[in-house]
């Protein structure tokens, strides 16, 4: 059991390292090139749902992306100091090196290169591409997407610590008309006898409404199960809501954007191997006359954290300013970080 | 007869002795009880439920008075870093940005006079903000 939740938070991870760091937009029209800070009214990774298009449902995305509007606004914890220097080589190749200096864990320099097949910044993050990052110490991170034909996508992952791989999965992707499916083979090992295989199935029921559910499979040599869990989510035009529930626990997720400045995120999580529930309360504010975002968020285990982005205009860079206070056992973590380019 | 000539002023130095040895014992009774058990005393002439009532209630109404000492405290200092976390990056860059309208604005009425000063000019300004004061 712990196996299969390793695997899967290492899923979670992977995913997250094929979102930008900056927080992009979905274009409605491509005439105009958005630019970072001017953010559609509500913040989508595939086309809203309400909207009717030809009088059919809409393709609703990826299993992974479910939450991925509420999870948006919540900060990430930033610890340390750290620098990130991007460079656009040409239209395709962006290249980036990391610099990040830590206290609880080891400092690294981290080298990544994506190829991006499309040259519209603003396209759809499930565009073909080459992802391979590299760390000072010899950790891999490689990532290719491939669109194999026009509804066929594939994801390969490979993960490594240092010289041993910890994870390789392969993923193959069907967006039909209304519905994704998808099938995920983790870690097969023939040597060892160990498999992880998921599948995601979703389903645009109505304008608003996406069914769907996921099942994964884990064979090693002592243990073999099966988890189903079962999702759904209903849109409205500034709001979303999405709930997760299997017998690994339950996942619920409010996503609310109150003005062009405002979004809030409210998430509920409850997992049965660990017997916790947790709630937390996100909100985002976007203020792009003075330059900055801010992130905040509120724990039911007393941890309250706010992250400060601010541009400094003359200059291509970003200064990240970031705090996270666990007031039970008064503990803090501080973290600065500059983007430049 | 006998308490007759007992009660005579014959015998009138043994008892004036006897009561100024009670006088005396008297005196230092008082001298060795300090005044907190002579007032503790008092409270003796109260029946046992109320003097238990009022131990009780006295004793509690200490201990809601530490535990709320306490709550205040923690509730203080938790809820001014979590202002001070959360809120006060916004106020100040919130209020870093109004002043810089306003000095634009101050400078594009020098400029061109009064009547060119608009407030709310400028696009893009916040709904939140409080109204700028001048206009």
């Amino acid at each position: 059991m712990n196996l299969i939740r390793k695997h899967c938070a290492h899923m979670g991870s992977v995913l997250a390292l094929s979102s930008n760091p900056g927080h992009q937009n979905w274009p409605f029209s491509k005439d105009h090139l958005p630019s970072r800070w001017d953010a559609h009214p509500a913040h989508w990774d595939r086309p809203p749902r309400w909207e009717r298009r030809d009088g059919r449902l809409p393709n609703p995305g990826s299993f992974h992306s479910l939450h991925r509007s509420c999870k948006d606004v919540f900060p990430h914890q930033i610890e340390g100091v750290k620098m990130i220097i991007n460079k656009t080589l040409s239209s395709f190749f962006k290249v980036s090196h990391t610099l990040h200096l830590s206290a609880v864990s080891p400092s690294y320099y981290r080298f990544h290169v994506e190829h991006l097949q499309s040259d519209d910044y603003s396209k759809d993050k499930d565009a073909p591409a080459l992802i391979g990052e590299m760390d000072s110490s010899g950790s891999l991170n490689a990532h290719a997407l491939l669109h194999l034909t026009e509804r066929v996508r594939a994801r390969t992952v490979f993960q490594t610590q240092q010289s041993q791989f910890v994870t390789w999965q392969f993923e193959t992707e069907y967006r039909g008309s209304d519905f994704t499916a998808a099938v995920t083979v983790a870690n097969p090992d023939i040597l060892r006898e160990s498999v992880i295989l998921v599948a995601h199935f979703l389903q645009s029921v109505s304008s608003g409404l996406v069914l769907g559910g996921e099942l994964v499979y884990h064979r090693g040599r002592a243990e073999e199960g099966g988890i189903l869990t079962l999702a759904g989510q209903y849109s409205g035009p500034n709001w979303v809501a999405t709930l997760n529930a299997g017998k690994g626990g339950a996942h619920a997720s409010y996503y609310h954007r109150a003005n062009k400045q405002i979004q809030v995120g409210v998430e509920f999580e409850a997992s049965t191997r660990t017997q916790e529930t947790t709630a937390s309360f996100g909100y985002q504010m976007d203020l792009p006359e003075a330059n900055m975002v801010f992130r905040g968020m509120i724990n039911s285990r007393c941890i309250i954290g706010g992250v400060l982005e601010k541009r400094l205009t003359p200059l291509p860079a970003t200064l990240i300013m970031g705090a996270f206070v666990n007031h039970k056992g008064d503990k803090l973590q501080v973290g600065l970080g500059v983007n430049v380019g | 007869m006998a308490s007759v000539e007992e009660l005579s002023p014959a015998s009138g130095p043994v008892s004036a002795r006897l009561r100024e040895d009670e006088i005396d014992d008297d005196e230092d009774e008082d001298l060795d009880e300090t005044l907190v058990e002579r007032l503790w005393g008092l409270t003796e002439m109260f029946p046992d439920t109320v003097r238990t009532a009022a131990e009780t209630s006295a004793q509690c109404s200490v201990s809601v008075l530490k535990k709320f000492y306490s709550f205040s405290r923690s509730a203080l200092w938790v809820g001014t870093t979590s202002f001070m976390i959360l809120v006060l990056p916004v106020v100040f860059e919130t209020e870093r940005l109004q002043l810089e309208q306003q000095q634009l604005q101050q400078q594009r009425q020098i400029l061109l006079g009064p009547n060119t000063a608009m407030s709310g000019g400028m696009p893009g300004m916040m709904p939140a903000a409080p109204s700028i004061g001048k206009v």
